[in-house]
């Protein structure tokens, strides 16, 4: 069944909202912050796309977000723009649904949690850390923000919950079960993640991101939320419909692509992963865009509202490796795109969109 | 909305601290026998120690070094899947060129909370990686894929201590939309020195072996484990042994609170009504309820209250007290037992349960119970106000 998109909300390392992520794709290249940790050794300055929430306050007041983690103010943050940007702020809002996917969850809040009794001992761990550190809390923040009272399911697959959170979404709308489908995709950046990656990747990680050289590992670590409102397609589409969705391994049974079909791949600098679309793209079109929001396993959130915004657009923006002196090459009616992310084990999600 | 299609349940399987696998674990139930202790893996300097339902023996999987490769969680959900894919009489080889899903609740499974490692990490020591490699290893529902060489979606449900029971929910629509041949459906979960400290945290667990709807109840008792069923679309069955039927499924948020359930029980009701709409079936038709039943005074206070006006006289149940709260596992073990108690006729007693609290309309099974009836309603809460309901039915329909 096929899933239209009416509203996209945003917020990465490229800033907040829709057009600060076209502002960016128009540039096609955004300057990760510089992040600075502190170590008995001295301080350490690496890159990283951050995401900034202040638009937040527009929707709810300060007071009311005190105790609420950062990764659940950049899922708020994502969701209050997606409604807006699909003109449901003030909706009745007992028929959406609340999907969301994220790789790793609340991190910070993770840790915040071990922090508690790894300090004090356990009879000091901290109920509010415990509570929000649970992968379903971000969601629920959602739910009871907005009153959205139908189901609402959280998915954490690593590079595959973008494409399998919306495998469920898509048959809640054709089962009747909601009329839409808030949808988000969010992962945050940690400081233990950065000592992580550094432990595998080493001077990998300090950038630029190069995607589509598959040869080496150029990924920068990112953040963000990028939500969409999905309804049924019998609705008309603001911005593209969601054809197909589809999951497997290319271990297993080999992905067969479709002659010259368009692709927005996840490729973000992982040499692990890239070494997947090296052996299967020949000559398809390819671009991909973590040049723009880094690299976290949610990002395909973000791939996917960048195909949404060219399908309605009818533009093809340039990826990092394009010509930016030139105008957006134009994208024909019948367009199709396609969003392909490989895991580092062969596992794929393929999520194709036309208008 | 409307009906949906039936989808056959070919397989059972489950571990916990009930038994190794389900024979014992109905045995168990049925001797009305429990074993909580304090935990055995791990310790904390807690001035009180709170009883756990860990697995009684080790397990074994045809895999080396079971210990590092995969966290224990995975390993739970990988023993729950062979012991169901055997008893649906599947063979690993044959599964091959099918399109087989696998979609599975869990909460610890999936949290980067690795303690010691964190630990160290604090303490400046530059820890090594294996540990996140295995964390990185392990998402259940890939261990599973990964393992028996499967081609198809992998879906981890994170939605808190009602995880299992979605993920049957979900698999279940994979093979309705065409998605899938196959789906390995249900939860998994591994007690865990977080969850404990977590839990403990929130003084919802008992200090003694849990009570669920008694008077005294004081808490939860945190368990291990995990529960799988194989589902088939009945077009890929056929001339199978079916042991029973998905005939609906319904899911809905209180939208109310981050870990307490709304008083008035409405996302409860609210998933219930959805579960009979799309399964076509009636409250009178209903033979028993495998309940939420946590022993939390919270949980069945709302749900007590919610039976009894939904589903009045009929008989119903807590596993917890022979399991434990199992979280993410426990709507995937508690779908197996119900579906093995309609085959069985038969419902186990509410252990732990002794006097009524007059606060609650209506009071589980207090003795091993003979049940008639080919349907039963097995239900989850959870954290983040998530209800599920999953209307079960035996045999052939």
């Amino acid at each position: 069944m096929r899933m239209a998109i009416q509203g996209i909300g945003l917020c990465g390392g490229f800033g907040q909202g829709i057009e600060a992520l076209r502002t960016a794709l128009q540039a096609g290249r955004v300057e990760p912050q510089e992040v600075c940790i502190e170590h008995q050794g001295g301080p350490e300055h690496f890159p990283a796309y951050r995401a900034v929430v202040d638009q937040l306050t527009e929707f709810i007041p300060k007071r009311a977000l005190r105790r609420i983690d950062h990764f659940s103010k950049m899922t708020l943050l994502g969701a209050c723009l997606a409604l807006k940007d699909a003109d449901l702020l003030e909706a009745d809002r007992s028929r959406t649904g609340v999907v969301i996917a994220t790789g790793y969850g609340a991190l910070k809040t993770t840790f915040d949690f071990l922090d508690s009794y790894l300090d004090f001992g356990y009879s000091c761990s901290s109920p509010t850390h415990f509570s929000n550190s649970v992968h379903n809390a971000a969601a629920a923040h959602v739910s009871m923000q907005f009153k959205a009272t139908a189901p609402s399911l959280t998915v954490t697959q690593f590079e595959m919950s973008v494409a399998s959170a919306l495998l469920s979404a898509q048959q809640w709308l054709a089962e009747g079960r909601v009329d839409q489908v808030l949808f988000g995709a969010i992962d945050e950046y940690s400081e233990v993640l950065h000592y992580c990656r550094q432990q595998f990747f080493a001077e990998g990680e300090q950038g630029p991101v190069q995607p589509l050289d598959f040869t080496i590992q150029s990924a920068v670590v990112g953040e963000g939320a990028s939500f969409l409102v999905l309804t049924r397609a019998d609705q008309t589409a603001a911005y593209a419909c969601i054809d197909k969705v589809r999951l497997g391994n290319h271990q297993v049974r080999p992905l067969e692509l479709v002659p010259d079909e368009r692709l927005i791949i996840g490729a973000d600098g992982h040499k692990e992963c890239g070494r997947w679309y090296a052996s299967l793209l020949k000559d398809h079109p390819v671009t991909a865009y973590a040049a723009v929001y880094g690299s976290f396993p949610a990002a395909v959130g973000f791939d996917l509202a960048v195909a949404a915004l060219m399908l309605r657009d009818r533009k093809l923006y340039l990826d990092s490796e394009g010509d930016h002196s030139s105008p957006p090459v134009d994208l024909s009616p019948a367009e199709k795109l396609s969003c392909l992310k490989f895991g580092p084990g062969g596992d794929y999600g393929l999520i194709q969109l036309s208008t | 909305m409307g009906r949906i299609l039936p989808i056959a349940i070919t397989g059972l399987g489950c571990l916990s601290g009930a038994g190794m696998n389900l024979r014992e674990s109905l045995e168990n139930l049925f001797l009305n026998q429990r074993n909580p202790r304090p935990p055995q893996r791990f310790s904390t300097d807690h001035p009180v120690s709170y009883p756990v339902l860990e697995l009684r023996d080790e397990f074994e999987l045809p895999l080396d070094q079971q210990e590092t490769v995969y966290a224990r969680t995975s390993q739970l959900a990988l023993a729950a899947a062979l012991e169901a894919l055997h008893d649906a009489g599947w063979e690993a080889k044959d599964l091959r060129g099918k399109r087989v899903g696998v979609c599975l609740g869990t909460t610890v499974g999936c949290a980067l909370n690795c303690d010691d490692f964190y630990r160290a990490y604090k303490e400046g020591k530059n820890p090594g990686m294996a540990v996140i490699e295995r964390f990185l290893r392990s998402n259940p529902a890939t261990v599973i894929a990964r393992q028996l060489e499967l081609d198809g979606p992998t879906q981890i449900v994170v939605n808190a201590c009602s995880s299992g029971t979605d993920a049957i929910g979900i698999g279940a629509s994979w093979l309705r939309a065409g998605a899938c041949d196959i789906v390995i459906a249900g939860g998994a979960d591994e007690l865990a020195r977080v969850t404990y400290a977590g839990f403990s945290s929130l003084m919802i667990t008992d200090t003694e072996p849990c009570k669920p709807f008694d008077v005294n109840r004081k808490g939860l008792n945190l368990g291990e484990g995990a529960g799988l069923l194989v589902l088939e679309h009945k077009d890929v069955c056929q001339n199978k042994r079916v042991r029973g039927y998905v005939l609906g499924y319904g899911s809905a948020c209180d939208a109310y609170h981050l870990t307490a359930p709304r008083p008035d029980g409405a996302g409860l009701k609210q998933a219930m009504n959805e579960a009979f709409a799309t399964s076509g079936v009636k409250a009178e038709q209903i033979s028993f309820v495998n309940a939420h039943g946590t022993g939390t005074p919270d949980n069945d206070r709302v749900e007590s209250r919610v039976l009894h006006e939904i589903l009045p006289g009929v008989p119903f149940v807590s596993t917890k007290g022979y399991t434990g709260h199992t979280l993410g596992a426990a709507g995937g073990i508690e779908a197996v037992f119900t579906l093995a108690c309609l085959q069985r006729g038969e419902l186990p007693a509410n252990i732990g349960f002794s006097d009524p609290d007059p606060e609650l309309p209506t009071t589980p099974v207090t003795e091993n119970t003979r049940i008639e009836g080919d349907l039963a309603l097995s239900e989850s809460l959870a954290f983040g106000g998530n209800n599920a309901v999953l209307i079960l039915a035996k045999g052939e329909i």
